[in-house]
């Protein structure tokens, strides 16, 4: 008689450095990419949903926090001209801002670059323009002396931003010049808050990445020597004395 | 009904909770603020330690005791330094 014998994959496992038991990690990848996109969600794709419920509020809530103490500015995303390091080329830019710790809290951050891209786009305008329960340009880039932007984004800038004012703007065609730095105008309005909300959402980035690490890996604590030790306990000693 | 009621929080959020939050908030010593990233980095660095919710507790007071501590004698350290100049 024929016997099928089905393999199933083998289980990818962790050991609980607590009480050493197993920890089903099911597919390591895909919880360590839903971690970074939603923190924590990798953990209760994985059935700790305890420790996901955790990481999902402690650190969604510290980058909210911080996005809120700094006014909505705090992340952005930007590689204008005269961003820091002026004269590198953009992606070199963008790493040495604090986007790239940012973009570490996942989905949340994403707004910043599709406000980023659609700025320096044909349209020069964020996607999200704001002024109403968003504060105006939203998560988008500051603008810079030289910047061109549509005439609506100007508009709606000069309308709800109490830092910029119609005569900042030369009108350059179609679109708008800025003639000032945003970007001081944000520090000189928020203050310590700036770098406040800065710190915060940079933390809640950096954080996720132990998050990340845990959904892929398990926890850090017992060493690989010793996961092995307690996966494959030696053999009892017989207690006996000599056969007389 | 969930949109709607997520938009009437957000809107009564930024109407009337914002300002009254940035008022108390700007009372707050600045140190003050670091607390919270200390509780929350002890809170996450045990977390990602253990497994157990007993042993994530008591990992993170642990932790907590350290940061701060730590961090409250560089403060020290930093204020004793500004007093003897």
């Amino acid at each position: 008689m024929r016997m099928v014998v089905e393999q199933q994959p083998p289980r990818i496992v962790a050991i609980s450095p607590d009480d050493g038991s197993a920890i089903d990690l099911r597919n390591p990848a895909l919880a360590a990419l839903l971690s970074w996109a939603v923190p924590g969600l990798g953990q209760i794709y994985q059935g700790r949903t305890t420790k996901g419920s955790l990481f999902m509020a402690a650190i969604l809530a510290t980058f909210v926090f911080g996005l809120w103490l700094g006014g909505g500015k705090v992340v952005y995303a930007s590689w204008a001209d005269d961003a820091p390091g002026g004269g590198r080329r953009p992606i070199l830019k963008l790493l040495i801002q604090p986007f790239v710790c940012q973009a570490a809290a996942g989905i949340v951050s994403l707004p910043a670059l599709v406000q980023s891209v659609q700025l320096s786009g044909p349209m020069k305008q964020p996607f999200v323009l704001g002024g109403g329960i968003l504060p105006v340009g939203f998560m988008a880039p500051p603008l810079v002396p030289g910047q061109e932007i549509s005439r609506v984004y100007a508009d709606r800038l000069v309308r709800h931003d109490p830092d910029v004012a119609a005569d900042d703007f030369f009108d350059s065609g179609p679109s708008k010049q800025f003639r000032r730095d945003q970007l001081a105008n944000w520090h000189r309005r928020l203050g310590r808050f700036f770098e406040i909300g800065t710190l915060y959402t940079m933390l809640a980035g950096m954080l996720n990445l132990l998050v990340i690490y845990d959904a892929w890996a398990g926890p850090f604590g017992a060493s690989e020597e010793e996961q092995r030790r307690r996966s494959n306990p030696p053999p009892p000693r017989s207690s006996g004395g000599r056969p007389s | 009904m969930i949109a709607t009621t997520l938009v009437t929080t957000m809107a009564a959020t930024a109407w009337f909770i914002d300002p009254l939050v940035a008022t108390l908030a700007g009372r707050v010593p600045g140190i003050l603020f670091g607390l919270p990233l200390v509780a929350l980095a002890s809170l996450i660095f045990a977390a990602t330690h253990h497994e157990d919710p007993a042993a994530i507790r008591l990992a993170a007071v642990h932790w907590m005791v350290w940061l701060g501590g730590m961090l409250g004698m560089v403060l020290a350290a930093v204020l004793l330094l500004g007093w003897l100049q």
